[in-house]
């Protein structure tokens, strides 16, 4: 059947329109990244300076000072989350891979999957009844505890679909070898996995550190230095918020390039995330 | 090789890490990374955000004594001093007997600075201050006076161009201590607005939208042609905002200031001395400026830790005495020597 002139015309007019169309909303979805890039650097770059990354915060009022407390301590409580949520991310991820059709293994997917999904005032809320009020101190240690409440189940749950990804004749061939389960496990399954695994991990790792509601009520804030556990401690999140609602000229610069520096971090966690899966996925082939 | 690439990236990011805590430490030797001994920890008010964190600086500077001051509200001041986080509280309302009764240690509360709201208008091309009556005031905020050109506003104006524009009230949106005083100073002026409003941090408002802080308040009223709001006095001057000249209870009209805020501490000693929280509003005194307010600092008067105790009432006893020139500078109003004393007793009752 032959189509009519017409008829051929308005299907390439639709086909057109649609690619353009796709085309743009393809756009709009990285506009926002770009324009979010652009205004940072932008408004940021100016006031990112050494004095910024290396001094203490002035008082309200006063020109100058930086963050450097608060950089340290972003770091400080997000390398403390990391090292509570690691261990049992992991452990809990490989449990539900390996064990995961008992009615217990489905009952603790479902609640990683709650606690994934719960917001993270509310995390910041629950470990401030939990920890802050019984220590009877807002701590570094506190928000630590809240951030890892966040990447557990991220964890977890990357940890299980990249374990289970791994083919099982490697298991069979260790095992066949005369390995033990364990062992097959530390040596075999989770080497494998690992790829995957990091990339779980830095994503997990970026969405925290850009986390203001759970620090909000468990590390409170420092003006000054901290490294002890059991003390108030600042980080970027809560200072930009602090800054940019702040009626100062000098903190509204301030909390730009403390947003320049966040989304730096993220942006670095994000691209390791990226080049880690690729390797993974160049070893599969 | 996977495996070889991972390591190198963790590394990578320690190395990071220690980099940047080593390089904060051999900078210049006032910012090393050190914590003092004693770390002091307060948080409420965000009125005294800025006068607190000058005193710690300075403070700092002096002693070595670390005061680290967080500006959460003073709701929350109360409520994280309560539950007993935090080393002292600090309120623009004082905590009443009726909150008193969920404590469960006891503990000790007195002014260390006060502070005057100005009511702040967008006025188009209006730059003179307006003379407000309290009771024009209370209908404005009632909503049953709707427009700039209302005849009870232009009475008060005489010479004054004022344009038929609606009035726009801006009002907290957050529970805070300057809803507080301002109501309180509402409630005290009008029966009206006593019965159907009445005081609090936060109230349901007749009329009005919300800004969140004094810093939301001020910005809706910047962008809003006919908005009138409170705020403190010095968000309004950092702000450039118009203020008004408000009638005091002697009926003359004063304008917020250092001394007409000072003159109305001054007039509450009498008060003060019956009860501490006493408030500052509608005072008399014919320089009194009427919606005045303190801000109380809490502490314990039993402390665990006796050493930070002793330190922290070194703090405010510089406070309450070097402290205060700090306070004017800024936009406050300093203690009238009566209550600078009052407040050295009830800190002496720490043990």
């Amino acid at each position: 059947m032959r189509l009519s002139r017409a008829h051929e015309l308005w299907r390439r007019f639709l086909n057109m329109a649609s690619l353009a169309l796709t085309g743009i909303c393809a756009i709009v979805v990285m506009a926002p990244v770009f324009v979010i890039l652009a205004y940072l650097v932008v408004n940021g770059i100016r006031s990112l300076n050494i004095e910024f990354l290396t001094s203490l915060p002035k008082s309200p009022g006063e020109t100058g000072g930086g963050m450097a407390n608060a950089i340290v301590g972003s770091f400080y409580m997000v390398g403390l989350a990391l090292m509570l949520s690691l261990p049992v991310g992991v452990g809990a991820g490989v449990y539900l891979a390996e064990f995961g059709r008992t009615r217990y293994a489905h009952v603790v997917r479902f609640m990683a999957d709650v606690l994934n999904g719960v917001p993270s005032i509310v995390i910041g809320v629950s470990v401030w009844a939990l920890l802050v009020v019984p220590m009877r101190s807002f701590s570094a240690l506190a928000g630590g505890v809240a951030l890892s409440f966040i990447m557990i189940p991220m964890i977890a749950r990357t940890t299980e679909e990249m374990v289970r990804a791994v083919p099982n004749v490697l298991r069979e061939a260790s095992l066949g070898l005369g390995a033990t389960y364990a062992r097959t496990m530390w040596s075999v399954v989770l080497p494998a996995a690992r790829g995957g695994i990091v990339t779980g991990v830095m994503l997990a790792l970026a969405r925290v550190f850009g986390e203001a509601a759970p620090l909000l009520f468990t590390a409170l804030g420092n003006r000054f230095w901290n490294l002890y556990l059991d003390r108030p401690m600042a980080n970027l999140p809560t200072q930009i918020y602090e800054y940019a609602k702040s009626p100062y000229e000098d903190w509204h610069r301030q909390a730009w390039a403390a947003a320049l520096v966040l989304i730096i971090v993220v942006l670095v966690l994000n691209i390791i995330a990226r080049v880690s899966t690729r390797e993974r996925y160049r070893a599969l082939r | 090789m996977r495996q070889r690439g991972v390591i190198v990236m963790l590394s990578a990011l320690a190395a990071m890490a220690v980099l940047i805590i080593v390089g904060c430490a051999s900078k210049k030797g006032t910012t090393t990374v050190s914590t003092a001994k004693v770390q002091i920890t307060g948080a409420g008010s965000t009125f005294v955000y800025p006068l607190m964190s000058r005193w710690s600086s300075e403070y700092a500077k002096l002693t070595g004594v670390q005061v680290n001051y967080q500006s959460i509200g003073s709701g929350g001041g109360i409520q994280q001093f309560k539950e007993g986080t935090i080393d002292f509280g600090a309120s623009d309302v004082a905590v009443s007997d009726e909150e008193e009764k969920s404590f469960t240690r006891p503990f000790v509360q007195f002014p260390v600075v006060a502070g005057t709201e100005a009511i702040v208008y967008n006025l188009p091309g209006i730059t003179q201050h307006l003379n407000l009556t309290p009771a024009v005031l209370a209908d404005i905020f009632l909503g049953k006076i709707k427009k700039w050109n209302d005849p009870r506003i232009a009475q008060l104006n005489p010479g004054v161009q004022l344009p038929n524009l609606d009035i726009v009230v801006v009002h907290r949106s957050d529970g805070s201590g300057t809803t507080y005083i301002f109501t309180d100073y509402l409630s005290t002026v009008s029966k009206e607005w006593e019965q159907k409003v009445g005081r609090g941090k936060s109230v349901s408002w007749p009329v009005g939208v919300g800004g969140k802080g004094n810093e939301g308040v001020t910005g809706q009223v910047k962008q809003l042609p006919g908005a009138i709001g409170y705020v403190e006095l010095s968000y309004a001057m950092q702000n450039n905002l118009t203020f008004a000249a408000i009638q005091n209870a002697a009926g003359k009209f004063v304008l917020p200031d250092k001394d007409t805020g000072e003159e109305a501490t001054r007039a509450a000693v009498a008060r003060l001395k019956q009860d501490i929280r006493s408030s500052a509003v509608n005072m008399p005194g014919e320089k009194s400026y009427p919606i005045t307010g303190f801000v109380y600092v809490m502490l314990d008067k039993q402390p665990k830790d006796a050493a930070k105790a002793a330190e922290m009432k070194k703090f405010f006893e510089w406070a309450l005495k070097e402290g205060q020139q700090m306070a004017s500078e800024l936009g406050y109003v300093p203690l009238a020597e009566e209550v600078v004393q009052m407040s050295l007793q009830k800190l002496a009752e720490v043990s």
